[in-house]
């Protein structure tokens, strides 16, 4: 990790690059983690780390409408959405572990490739003299490799999980690297986003096993005009 | 509260917003929601059409009024309003129309009850009066472009609003595609003046997207990335104002929409177009050095171009509004030639032959606003009493809507550039800036100006003879069908909305020099001169072309000299004929069981010289299917159909239609129907952004 010496806070920097780096480990614990309820439950404990950075970057800058974003990260992404999740998975009654297309070694590579991509994408801003301003590679090595998770999972719930982490990645960025400079109401609007597309996948999530039996979406293949 | 521009904006603003709100309330009360709607839009563009006249006449007292509407969340965005002249101008422009067309609507909504949400159509026309109102004034690149859409999108809905018909559905789409590719256009064009100023300043921020730090940018770009600019801008704004080959959706649309919306579209929503390229070319564009030949040459070419084939298929025409449609393309047409010439004169260092060229072309501007709109308000009024917009089908209302049918002259003078009214003025400026022309230049270039005002004169002729066919057909002689005999007088609120535009035809034909003078301010903006005083001789009474040994006309002197002429006869037969018996007799039918409407000249006979003419343009096609028993000459029914080739339909759009199509089937390869490869299409053009960005 590269630390900028400049940086106006040094400790505060520190703790959330800490956070910020534990975010990225259990990111790729999610990549090879087959059982989807552990699966579930490494997602809730990511949106921890988002939380608890996003509380540290509040009381560094004491910035009240970042302690909200925190707030609101701790209710729904930490408790609703791993819960909501929980009771879907009871509700379908899945058992089978997760079938990845892709074997975990090879995922694993693939992920550190996207990591590294991160982290040479995002060079140009590491100089920047802010707090924080080396999440920014976390955030886009999250999201690749929260692409990655979609790409690599059949069943629906999972790819709603790397969805989730997609946006996790996302926020990251937007808290950490913008902090004071994001109004509000942008934060609030993604944060919204992913709530209602949440409700709506699981319930197409519920539909499709219905319907079809299987949540596999590979199996989809007649959606075509 | 004081009675300045903005306060007046303030209201004008508030009460569209207002007035859509209350037609979405009364959805169910049709009485109250036309009063409502209609009623605070009548308010609404009085406000505004003050706001604007004091705006351009006390320029100097009140500045350029600058307003913030709402407070912004969004870095970038501004909702910020500036009036300058230009945008005055237009603020006329639009509010003018609207007013009358909105008195106008309160009797002709009449016809919906009942059978169409009145409450939805106002509130539709509110927000687009709105939304167009603030594409004049918008100060902001983004602001700009949002209403600019949401004008787009309402009036898309009040375009297809009669959506049962299939005819109506798809010019609806046929516009809101065509549309959406000029907003496409214009979208790039103002990325590309954003690049500009930021490479030229280093500010990437919210003020390289301000109207304001556009002024004169061209000398900061590129000559390369300048013209790119103009191009993406002529074809953005050109597809908005209809100037061929762009013009198809024009011609689609404007007859399926009720006709206070045609109305409106025809007069002001397409002068949006006009307005960003007045913007564009004039304000942006240009920098010090003035803009390259090919630019003038290019808008000059397409406005005579229109012009010419907008008149002659017009002339093709026997639905009433779709006739009204294709003038507008001629009109567009007269009015880009203006523009033509003045960045033709900009380039060769002409400053006052460019503002005579360029007040030319805006002149032309409001007078087509006003006449074309009292055109498709009268064509509305015949509609509303016959049902229908075949002129075949019409005839002999001038008896029986005699006030409409006056108007409806007026507006057919007007626009046929007859002297003393307003469509003559501005064509005379035309001209004058295009004979003018001849001298400033020593390349074979020169040679456009003669052509340009003689292809002129023969779109002005035509005119006129479209419209003796116009009027002719539909008012005049024996009422064709059965509802055109028995239809009735438009009521009050209607021939007031009209009334109003044929006042102002008459004060814009014969008090021109009053006018011009408004229009100083806006030439000292856009070429550093107030020739008003140069074009004005005879204190005001007398018209002159800039140069003191070119023409001067007085149209006032001239509806003296004919008002006078006019009541020779009657004085005439006043002094010699006075005691003798009048006698009122039947036409002489030659002899005939009288005058059946068979017997008519039809609105296709009348065009058929010039179908002639003009054949290798049109292309006519006839069948006739006879049926008969032993001889030709008796037949039992006959069939007759005659077809005119629309070119630009047949040459490139369908052949265009057949690529796309083909193309896409090609595309769906792409499409596997696996969301697997879905996400990875999408995963590989994200990390090929990314590297690219590197």
């Amino acid at each position: 990790m590269i630390m900028n010496p400049s940086a106006p806070t040094p400790i505060g920097s520190q703790i959330i690059m800490l956070f910020a780096a534990l975010m990225l480990v259990l990111q790729l614990l999610l990549v090879v983690q087959k059982m989807l309820l552990t699966n579930i439950r490494l997602y809730a404990l990511q949106s921890l780390m988002l939380t608890v950075i996003a509380a540290v970057i509040a009381w560094y800058y004491n910035a009240t409408h970042v302690y909200i974003v925190a707030v609101l990260t701790l209710v729904g992404k930490v408790i609703f959405l791993p819960w909501l999740l929980n009771r879907l998975v009871r509700r379908i009654k899945i058992v089978e572990e997760i079938e990845p297309l892709i074997n975990a070694p090879t995922s694993m590579l693939i992920c550190g490739g996207l990591t590294l991509l991160g982290y040479i994408v995002a060079r140009p801003f590491t100089t920047l003299d802010k707090l924080g301003n080396n999440t920014l590679a976390i955030a886009i090595a999250l999201l690749l490799t929260g692409f990655f998770l979609m790409i690599n999972r059949r069943k629906a719930i999972s790819q709603v999980l790397a969805l989730l982490t997609i946006e996790n990645g996302v926020m990251l960025a937007a808290v950490a690297l913008t902090s004071y400079g994001m109004p509000l109401v942008v934060e609030l609007g993604i944060f919204f986003d992913v709530m209602v597309a949440v409700m709506v996948l699981g319930i197409l999530v519920y539909r499709i096993r219905e319907s079809f039996a299987s949540m596999d979406t590979s199996k989809l293949t007649q959606l075509k005009g | 509260m004081e009675f300045t521009p903005g306060n007046l904006l303030t209201v004008t603003f508030a009460t569209y917003a207002i007035g859509a709100v209350a037609g979405l309330c009364c959805l169910r009360h049709e009485r109250p929601a036309n009063l409502l709607t209609f009623g605070l839009a009548t308010l609404a563009s009085a406000c505004g059409l003050l706001a604007g006249v004091l705006c351009l006449a006390y320029s100097p007292a009140f500045g350029t009024v600058r307003m913030q509407l709402l407070p912004t969340l969004i870095p970038y965005l501004s909702f910020s309003i500036r009036v300058d002249a230009l945008s005055a101008f237009f603020l006329v422009v639009v509010s003018a129309v609207a007013l009358a067309i909105s008195i106008y609507s309160l009797g002709y909504m009449r016809g919906f009850y009942g059978r169409k949400s009145v409450g939805l159509l106002g509130a539709f026309y509110n927000v687009m009066l709105l939304a167009t109102t603030l594409v004049f004034l918008a100060d902001n690149a983004f602001f700009f472009l949002m209403v600019w859409e949401i004008m787009e999108l309402t009036a898309y809905c009040l375009v297809s609003f009669e959506h049962e018909q299939a005819e109506t559905r798809r010019a609806g789409v046929l516009f809101f595609v065509m549309s959406h590719i000029g907003t496409g256009c214009i979208m790039l064009g103002f990325l590309m003046l954003f690049q500009a100023y930021g490479h030229a300043t280093g500010d990437y921020g919210s003020a390289a997207y301000s109207f304001d730090n556009f002024h004169a940018l061209g000398d900061r770009m590129s000559s390369g990335s300048r013209d790119a600019a103009f191009l993406l801008f002529l074809a953005g704004f050109g597809i908005k104002s209809g100037i061929v080959p762009l013009h198809t959706w024009l011609p689609a649309a404007h007859p399926v929409a009720p006709s206070n919306v045609s109305a409106f579209l025809s007069g002001v929503l397409i002068k949006t177009g006009i307005y960003g390229m007045a913007r564009v070319f004039f304000d942006f564009l240009p920098g010090t050095a003035g803009p390259p030949m090919w630019w003038g040459v290019t808008v000059l070419s397409i406005g005579t171009i229109s012009a010419v084939l907008g008149v002659l298929y017009a002339l093709m025409q026997h639905d009433l509004k779709r006739l009204l449609a294709y003038h507008s393309i001629e009109n567009i047409g007269i009015i880009l030639m203006g523009f033509g010439a003045a960045l033709m004169f900009l380039h060769t260092g002409h400053p006052v032959l460019a503002s005579l060229a360029l007040i030319a072309g805006l002149y032309h501007t409001i007078n087509h606003a006003i006449f074309k709109a009292l055109l498709f308000l009268g064509a509305g009024a015949v509609l509303h009493a016959t049902h229908t917009r075949d002129m075949e089908h019409m005839g002999g209302l001038a008896k029986r809507m005699p006030q409409t049918a006056f108007f409806f002259l007026v507006g057919a003078v007007a626009i046929s550039a007859l002297p003393p009214l307003n469509g003559f003025v501005s064509e005379w400026l035309t001209y004058q800036s295009l004979l003018q022309g001849y001298g400033t230049t020593d390349s074979l270039l020169r040679l456009m100006f003669p052509i340009g005002g003689a292809l002129l004169a023969l779109t002005g002729a035509l005119a006129a003879a479209c419209f003796v066919k116009a009027f002719g057909i539909t008012f005049l002689a024996q009422p064709r069908s059965e509802h055109a005999a028995q239809a009735n007088e438009a009521p009050s609120t209607m021939l007031l909305g009209q009334g109003l535009l044929v006042a102002a035809c008459v004060f814009l034909g014969l008090f021109p020099t009053q006018f011009l003078k408004l229009l100083d301010p806006l030439t000292q903006s856009l070429t550093g001169l107030q020739i008003s005083g140069q074009l004005t001789v005879a204190n005001g009474l007398v018209l002159s072309g800039v140069n003191p040994n070119g023409g001067t006309v007085s149209t006032l002197g001239i509806a003296v000299l004919g008002l006078c002429f006019l009541s020779l006869p009657f004085l005439l037969r006043l002094v010699f004929a006075r005691g003798t018996n009048v006698r009122i007799g039947p036409t002489w039918d030659c002899g005939l069981q009288g005058l059946t409407p068979r017997m008519e000249y039809t609105a296709t006979g009348f065009s058929k010289p010039i179908r002639m003419i003009f054949k290798a343009l049109f292309r006519p096609r006839r069948e006739v299917q006879r049926e008969y028993d032993f001889s030709p000459y008796f037949t039992n029914t006959i069939r007759f159909e005659a077809h005119v080739e629309e070119v630009f339909e047949t040459r490139i759009y369908r052949p265009l239609n057949r690529w796309v199509l083909w193309a896409s089937r090609r595309m769906r390869a792409l499409q596997a129907g696996s969301i697997q490869a879905y996400l990875i299409y999408i995963f590989i053009t994200l990390l090929l952004l990314l590297l690219f960005a590197l």
